[in-house]
């Protein structure tokens, strides 16, 4: 980014120095001089007070929010800022340079969140074993865990609402659909069931982007299914325990198809693995499941 | 540049200001340009990643993509293309495949050169699936193996002779939070992980088979 700023000034001065006869180079990076208002929250301050490392609100038309390093021409500018103080500040741009200036302390102070490690240890449950507990976000914004659904044999796959693979996502909440007005639909069936559909893309899944894309697949009546939402950090524990692999490249997730029967009792009784199984197999496994306290 | 009228000599020290800027600027321009054509020479190139330590090939045994076993035994004195992948991930392996089927193709002739890919994801990623991934790619399953098999088996190898795992977000990394999958490395013919090219990037194929010819000048 630096360096491609530092070519693109460098040809700006070779073209403004070689087609007239005066150099103007100051000229053409002070027509160029954008500034921006800009709020965050100071995360790190280097002893030198040459820079600081702001968790920044996005900036219209400049960059999305985000953390990054700043540099500040003024040293005594962070005099009365330290890490966690919410500012304002000016970010300004040229065409070879960039800092930020007037630093305000907005007053209230918080201290920053620390930077989360995360390892995939876990080990890959068997069928048998119990799957611990987790919580997720709900379609209407609530805390929900599996715990909650407790005696019910609860089935559960992942996906994101942005998943543009019809056969991949999609096709793992029509075959929900389908197993749920299979168990519905059977006035032999047990009723001690659940179906969850667990998205695994918090930064952008929230519960109302949830409500709307469970009204497409599910329709109006939640009886028995919800849409949910898991945070990175249940990923991280759950994730390996049902071997779900994901990985954000280039902006989408590119994931593998996991889809879990617990039984009545909270242990794992059977997995469908990929795209290649049948809403009357998860039907017909959930009717089993939910047999087993 | 047209000659001005020689009317006042103010507007001849205009001009001579004007000559010492023109010479100046056509030095720092000339003297540039040789940097930039240097840098982008060595660019060009494209150098390979070293290994971050010493890495050797780990024993092991695996499927490839037609059930067959495959052991560390078999490949001894064999250079190897090595990539990673899983067939679930939609943007970076494809491309790194593609690259690796180019490799397949510039080194049709050399008996002792092998490619090999192995799944971060062998329960999704049986041998019918990889199959399926090669066949698209025309990987030629006498020289190409997918391998797949326990998973624990498969993360060592790759943890143990390729690549590094970090503690950072794991959507950030291919499963078994790996840095650098998108690499595609070579193992030479005493098993040793000598270096890794950028499988992203299209030079990689040419630069890939320049180092085989150089590893096959080696003892």
């Amino acid at each position: 980014m630096t360096f491609m700023r530092q070519i693109i000034f460098l040809c700006g001065l070779l073209l403004a120095t070689g087609c007239k006869r005066e150099p103007v180079a100051p000229v053409s990076a002070i027509a160029t001089n954008q500034t921006y208002a800009v709020r965050g929250v100071v995360q790190e301050i280097p002893p030198d007070h040459r820079h600081a490392t702001i968790k920044h609100e996005a900036i219209p038309g400049y960059m999305d929010a985000m953390t990054m390093d700043f540099s500040i021409k003024n040293t005594n500018a962070l005099n009365n800022i330290s890490v966690g103080d919410e500012i304002t500040f000016t970010l300004v741009v040229t065409t070879g340079d960039d800092w930020i200036e007037n630093l305000q302390r907005t007053g209230k102070s918080v201290a920053p969140a620390p930077a989360p490690t995360w390892r995939v240890v876990e080990s890959e449950l068997q069928v048998g074993d119990v799957l611990p507990d987790y919580s997720f976000t709900s379609e209407s914004g609530q805390s929900i865990r599996f715990s909650d659904f407790h005696g019910r044999a609860i089935a559960f796959t992942f996906f994101f609402t942005s998943c543009p693979l019809p056969e991949f996502c999609p096709r793992m909440n029509r075959n929900f659909s389908e197993a749920r007005n299979l168990l519905t639909g059977d006035t032999n069936a047990p009723v001690n069931w659940q179906l969850l559909s667990i998205s695994f893309d918090s930064s952008f899944d929230t519960p109302e982007i949830l409500t709307g894309y469970g009204k497409y697949y599910r329709g109006e009546d939640t009886n028995r299914w919800l849409f949910a939402v898991a945070s990175t950090n249940t990923l991280a524990s759950l994730a390996p325990k049902v071997d779900l692999n994901f990985w954000r490249e280039n902006g989408s997730i590119s994931h593998n198809l996991r889809t879990v029967v617990l039984d009545a009792g909270g242990k794992i009784f059977k997995q469908f693995d990929g795209n290649d199984w049948t809403p009357a197999q998860l039907a017909d496994a959930i009717r089993a499941a939910a047999k087993v306290r | 540049m047209p000659p001005e009228p020689d009317t006042a000599s103010g507007q001849r020290k205009d001009e001579k200001i004007f000559l010492v800027i023109v010479i100046v600027l056509a030095v720092v321009v000339g003297v540039g340009s040789w940097f930039a054509a240097a840098a982008f020479a060595r660019h060009d190139q494209l150098h390979g990643i070293l290994p971050d330590k010493e890495r050797t090939l780990g024993e092991f045994s695996l499927t490839d993509e037609n059930g067959r076993t495959v052991t560390r035994g078999e490949l001894d004195g064999k250079i190897l293309v090595v990539s990673f992948l899983f067939t679930s991930c939609s943007l970076t392996c494809p491309e790194v495949s593609k690259r690796m089927a180019e490799i397949q193709r510039l080194t049709a002739t050399n008996a002792d050169v092998r490619l090999v890919s192995l799944t971060v994801d062998p329960r999704s990623d049986t041998p019918p699936v990889l199959a399926k991934w090669g066949a698209r790619f025309g990987a030629d399953t006498n020289r190409w193996y997918f391998l797949t098999g326990s998973k624990t088996v498969l993360h060592n190898l790759i943890a143990k002779s390729f690549l590094a795992q970090d503690n950072g977000d794991p959507f950030n990394s291919m499963p078994g939070n790996f840095t650098g999958t998108e690499r595609i490395a070579i193992v030479d013919q005493h098993g040793k992980t000598r270096i890794y090219f950028d499988g992203l990037r299209p030079e990689t194929s040419a630069a890939v088979v320049k180092e085989i010819a150089r590893l096959r000048g080696e003892p």
